[in-house]
């Protein structure tokens, strides 16, 4: 692939032996590229290390061995919360804090400029399907897919080139879900962003349309990209209709 | 009777004070607590430790030399570093070494400023002053240190995902925490500054009792409570801040990570 948004290679993520437990390999020789303005989606079933690898591509997470790249640079090599606002981390349980969803807006590092001018609020908001009056409302009396979309209008103030998507619908009710995935495809659509997403919802992994990465137990299981006829390998198919292996 | 018109208690005397122990005993069997066993190790334990403390004072006081005064403190230092770091649910890396700078440096400071520029005895480290206060500090300190560092640890446990959420924003690791350890270092003050409201009122603390009952008179004693009051208050500030400013950077990496494998 021509100049990925995200190169990995060769990751290995292992966490130390702590007392009374034994040391863990949380993702092992993983290997994967995100093109600029695709997508990648992250399926498996729980502890297959599928956040984890998510959390390796805005620094969250130390790997252990390999490389991760972001827009052709070696992650190591870049600070860290600058890669944090242009890879930008969407969790599945919105994280707001008290105040209004203006003040969740304007949160910024000490220091940090950013343009929370009023008009760019409203723009953010308007951009993830938020009426703009939604400014002054606590935040904690938001809907979960409100909540949501804040959290992604939040990211979009710092004008990140990726979004990482850390199961972003399964909290929510279908119709919450459907809007989030809207947002999600538009954003992808209209700002070029590229989107790598944890998420077992059919619907949002259909219209992401990118390569699927299948993970169990740290390891990759199957890589491959979703075309007209489904997917291809069996045990992801399995998977991917509910059969766990 | 000894000195200062105080009452000097006989054994005799202490074994009717151990008759109290008995009706604790007495109501552990009949509620079926099933506190007899640790209520007489508890007893035991009060009697040797007490014994064996009073021994050792007096031989210090006797001595009259100040590494002597210097060697029971850095052992009261030690057990008090033992005893904070073991109230903590779960371990922390060198967190032996984070309690006892905490605790020396807190120590220090507070020491050197109540006997150096408040109390002045002649000479400086003269035991009778030296170790009792010494010993309140220390103790104040750990309790202070133990609150902060429990609340720190169950803070980063629950609140992990609004500290990773700030990581994610941009924010460095001092700043992701910061509310974490404000609310840490709240917890391990209030009984301090609660304390302070209520002090006289309520019950005369231990230290003004023992004066009193030591023959000097009540207001040679709040004097000293007043003194103590407010250098218990800096101790456990110092304590738990530097426990908790050093505990704090252990979970965190200079990527600005959260190390969520120590939660």
């Amino acid at each position: 692939m021509p100049d990925p948004m995200f190169q990995v290679e060769h990751l290995l993520l292992t966490y130390p032996a702590r007392r009374g437990q034994p040391p863990a390999t949380i993702l092992d020789d993983i290997s994967v590229e995100v093109a600029r303005g695709g997508a990648l989606v992250l399926v498996g079933p729980s502890g297959s290390g599928k956040s984890s690898l998510l959390r390796c591509l805005n620094r969250l997470e130390e790997p252990t061995a390999g490389v991760v790249r972001f827009d052709g640079h070696d992650i190591t090599e870049l600070d860290p919360r600058e890669l944090r606002r242009r890879a930008a981390l969407v969790l599945q349980t919105p994280v707001l804090f008290e105040g209004t969803v203006r003040e969740n807006l304007k949160i910024r590092a000490p220091g940090a400029t950013l343009d929370f001018s009023e008009p760019r609020l409203r723009e953010m908001l308007t951009e993830v399907g938020l009426d703009a009056t939604l400014l002054d409302r606590d935040a904690a009396m938001l809907s979960g897919g409100e909540k949501q979309r804040v959290t992604i209008a939040r990211a979009l103030l710092r004008d990140p080139q990726a979004l990482l998507l850390d199961e972003p619908t399964s909290a929510l009710d279908p119709p919450n879900a459907k809007l989030v995935i809207e947002t999600v495809c538009r954003l992808r659509d209209v700002r070029g962003l590229s989107i790598v997403a944890v998420t077992h919802t059919p619907e949002l992994v259909r219209r992401l349309g990118g390569p699927l990465l299948y993970l169990v137990k740290g390891h990759v299981q199957a890589y491959e990209r979703v075309d007209a006829n489904g997917v291809m390998d069996q045990r992801l198919q399995a998977f991917l209709s509910g059969i766990h292996p | 009777m000894g000195g200062f018109g105080i009452i000097d208690l006989t054994w005799w005397q202490l074994g009717l004070a151990l008759l109290l122990v008995a009706v604790v005993a007495a109501i552990s069997l009949r509620q079926a607590l099933g506190l007899e066993r640790d209520l007489l190790v508890g007893a035991v334990r009060t009697i040797g430790q007490l014994y064996l403390v009073g021994l050792i004072l007096a031989a210090v006081f006797g001595a009259a030399r100040w590494y002597w005064v210097l060697l029971i403190i850095v052992v009261m230092a030690a057990v008090a570093t033992h005893a904070a770091v073991s109230r903590l649910a779960k371990p922390i890396p060198g967190v032996y070494w984070i309690a006892a700078t905490a605790l020396t440096i807190s120590t220090a400071a507070t020491l050197t400023y109540v006997i150096g520029v408040v109390v002045q005895p002649r000479p400086w480290w003269e035991p009778q002053y030296v170790i009792p206060i010494a010993g309140m500090i220390l103790g104040n300190s750990m309790t202070s240190a133990a609150l902060a560092g429990d609340r720190l640890q169950a803070d980063l446990f629950a609140r992990r995902d609004e500290v990773e959420a700030r990581l994610a924003l941009g924010f460095s690791g001092r700043e992701a925490v910061q509310p974490l350890v404000r609310a840490a270092l709240r917890a391990a003050m209030i009984p301090t500054v609660n304390g302070m409201m209520t002090v006289g009122v309520v019950q005369l603390p231990g230290m003004m009792t023992g004066q009193i009952l030591a023959g000097a008179s009540p207001l040679t004693a709040i004097r000293y409570q007043i003194v103590v009051v407010f250098m218990l208050a800096v101790a456990t500030a110092l304590g738990s801040l530097l426990f908790v400013r050093l505990a704090v950077r252990r979970y965190l990496t200079p990527a600005h990570q959260l190390r969520r494998y120590l939660l």
